[in-house]
């Protein structure tokens, strides 16, 4: 229900972003700060060290060397701060990870047609004599109309996703049918679009303490001088009346604050006494100073994932959510459970299910078997049965038995009536009914997963023909082209008993929770900066220290320039260390994303403001509408300050030339 | 009237930590290079005090 509750709450909310203030990149670029402003601190002494150590011949090669450094440590420098300027609003559209908006399945439920073992959908014709006969060719809809062809339905009728369209009966509804929830691109630019006229989407605060330590609910129809009024204050003093604790507000609000023993005898100094009653917990969409209809210079990079085919689009997104590991939704950890969580989506944990009164006389399930849940439309494979726990269902039943006398006579009670009692009978003398345990792969139907629930009749089934993308069938095109499956001898239900084919069948008891297996190893591993930099954050002490010992020593003792020596040593070894880390870095981001798949609108820094911003979404043309789609969209509002080495002066131009957008 | 925006296929890249990267490691192998000159040239000193000393009580 939570969950229910959730989805029907979930919207994509702006957030602030800052290259190299947030995540992993963050901890990266402190690190390099250090290291640069330490490499600039000791220079100065490595020039004074040197003046001691005269007789070494490399002293003619160190200064120009100490020139080149001190110029790198301040590019460095200078990068870091030009990237820590540079912030945005950024707006992450996601259908599948999170789930801040809703994708949809595309299905219809219908009645299920009999298909032949090609997937062929059986049609019934009236034939001259009157008679209906079976065949596979597909009726006219005048036929469909005049009720001389109808669809040949299963018996009894059954509900499926996907099933007969009596609107729309000629198209097959399985063909071009995905079993995962569509989410495309045209939804996305829309979600974009909508995110600028969203109303609530305005920076939120939240009440900071329990209600008894705030102010009460002000009754606003007291006046402002009333004594019983509960007046709060901006971060500017202004008053506020209609202050509730259980609201959430638009601004920062403070309490009157109250005078302490020392400031009783002056006036009383708000800012120094006030206390902060809420807290910023949303961000909003872009605006400067809460002005939400902000319509200074800005400009956006949007960014959209998409794919025809689930598949692809998995692979894609998250290729694509390791590059921005620097954004909270696609950080390290957040980047493993999204690789999960689409591989779940696609391949899902096998789980354990309890059957009983599995009828022997239709043979008991086997692996390989699949099956499905006649009602709730459960689907999946058998793996394996533990052989051990099939044992005899218990299947007790009660009769009633007449007592009889010598002569064979019923008893008869003082009333007169014949006295009977129950006997507890087996119902399964011959074990025909068994309980069997087995391990199954959940497979997804057109409707996606559906529970194994506890009641439900389970049903062998057999391969119908096929169902979604017939062109996603390989690791290049993506695979979203699945066997649909009906139940074995569905054909036969109307035949006389001696032709029918049964399915093996059976009774869910319960499926019972597996502990999950362990996770896979996430594909950042190895090159995760945050578990790296702890020891960065201790060397760069050290090294400081070291630094700041140096400065005030005369090096004249031989203990000290033995301890020199080891302590540089020590430092080299690091650096060799610093220096692979960087490499296997590297070698990830030195990776492009492969275009395919992968969609960039760029609009440079205009004067229209949000409604310019969105319109521009709105109209930009030469983006595919594919099923799959997610996306995320940066905002920079221009500052007073030129950034990036003066070429502009909004963010989003250097966002644009770091992600290679102004090739 | 402004061009009408379009959406490109785009081959995303992230220069601005690749660059970080790059110079950071760049910034570490020059500091490398310094502190074992320095560390050879420390050693030096060392040696020449030691030879030095031994000189002096050589000499009485």
């Amino acid at each position: 229900m939570a969950e229910f509750e959730a989805l029907l709450t979930a919207k994509a909310e702006w957030k602030p972003h800052q290259i190299a203030k947030a995540g992993d990149i963050s901890a990266l670029a402190s690190a390099a700060t250090n290291l640069a402003e330490i490499v600039k601190s000791s220079l100065e002494l490595a020039r004074n060290g040197m003046e001691v150590v005269k007789l070494l011949a490399a002293l003619q090669n160190i200064n120009p060397i100490l020139v080149a450094l001190d110029k790198l440590a301040d590019e460095v420098l200078k990068q870091i701060h030009d990237l820590k300027e540079a912030g945005y609003w950024y707006l992450y559209v996601d259908p599948y990870f999170k789930g801040n908006v809703t994708g949809t399945h595309p299905f219809d439920y219908g009645f299920e047609q009999l298909r032949n073992e090609a997937g062929k959908r059986y049609w019934q014709i009236k034939n001259d004599s009157g008679n209906w006969e079976d065949t596979t060719t597909k009726p006219e809809m005048i036929d469909l109309d005049q009720k001389k062809a109808r669809p040949k339905l299963v018996t009894p009728r059954k509900l499926i996703a996907g099933g007969y369209n009596w609107f729309d009966p000629l198209p097959d509804p399985l063909e071009g049918q995905s079993k995962f929830p569509q989410f495309s691109v045209k939804n996305v630019i829309n979600e974009f679009v909508k995110a600028f006229d969203d109303e609530g989407d305005v920076p939120r605060y939240r009440k900071n303490a329990k209600d008894s330590d705030l102010p009460k609910k002000d009754d606003i129809s007291k006046g402002m001088d009333d004594s019983a009024a509960s007046v709060v204050y901006d971060i500017d003093g202004n008053p506020f009346r209609g202050w509730d604790p259980a609201e959430d507000f638009g601004l920062e609000l403070f309490d009157m604050g109250k005078r302490t023993a020392e400031q009783s005898r002056w006036p009383l100094d708000y800012e120094a006494s006030r206390k902060p009653i809420n807290t910023k917990v949303s961000i909003g969409k872009p605006n400067i100073l809460g002005n939400t209809e902000f319509d200074g210079g800005s400009g956006a990079i949007a960014i959209i994932i998409a794919a025809d085919n689930f598949d692809k689009f998995a692979s894609v997104f998250n290729e694509f959510s390791k590059m921005f590991s620097d954004i909270p939704e696609f950080s390290a950890d957040q980047g493993q459970n999204l690789l999960n969580k689409l591989k779940e989506i696609i391949t899902p944990n096998d789980v354990k299910v309890s059957l009983t009164q599995v009828d022997t006389k239709y043979e008991k399930f086997v692996a390989g078997d699949i099956i499905s849940g006649k009602r709730y439309g459960s689907l999946g494979e058998v793996r394996s049965v533990n052989s051990s726990a099939t044992t005899a269902t218990s299947m007790k039943g009660q009769k009633v038995i007449k007592v009889i006398d010598d002569l064979g006579e019923p008893l008869k009670d003082k009333e007169g009536d014949i006295i009977e009692v129950l006997e507890e009978i087996d119902l399964n003398p011959d074990e025909r009914w068994v309980d069997m345990e087995i391990m199954v792969k959940p497979m997804r139907g057109v409707d996606g997963y559906n529970p194994w629930t506890p009641g439900d009749t389970v049903l062998e089934m057999e391969k119908r023909g096929k169902f979604g993308n017939s062109e996603a069938t390989t690791a290049e095109t993506g695979i979203d082209y699945y066997d649909n499956y009906v139940m074995v001898g569905a054909e036969t239900v109307t035949l006389p008993k001696n032709l029918r084919v049964y399915p093996k069948i059976g009774k869910v008891l319960v499926e019972t929770l597996q502990v999950l297996p362990d996770s896979t190893p996430p594909d950042f591993d190895g090159i995760q900066i945050k578990d790296i930099v702890p020891g960065w954050g201790e060397f760069f002490q050290e090294l400081e220290n070291f630094v700041k010992q140096i400065k005030g020593m005369i090096i004249d003792s031989t203990g000290f320039i033995q301890e020199m020596i080891n302590m540089l040593a020590q430092i080299e070894d690091f650096l060799e260390h610093l220096i692979k880390l960087i490499d296997k870095f590297l070698e990830f981001f030195r990776i492009t994303l492969p275009s395919s798949g992968v969609f960039a609108l760029y609009i440079p820094n205009q004067n229209g403001g949000n409604e310019g911003l969105k319109k521009e979404i709105k109209n930009a043309t030469g983006i595919p509408d594919m099923g799959y789609a997610s996306g995320i969209l940066f905002i920079g509002t221009e500052g007073d300050k030129l950034i990036a080495g003066g070429g502009s002066k909004n963010p989003i131009d250097l966002l644009a030339l770091v992600l290679g957008l102004l090739n | 009237m402004a061009e009408e925006s379009k959406w490109k296929e785009a081959e995303i890249r992230r220069d601005d930590i690749k660059k970080l990267l790059e110079n950071t490691k760049k910034l570490a192998e020059m500091y490398t290079d310094v502190l074992q000159i320095k560390r050879t040239g420390w050693e030096n000193v060392l040696r020449a005090r030691a030879k030095k000393e031994a000189k002096e009580k050589q000499n009485g």
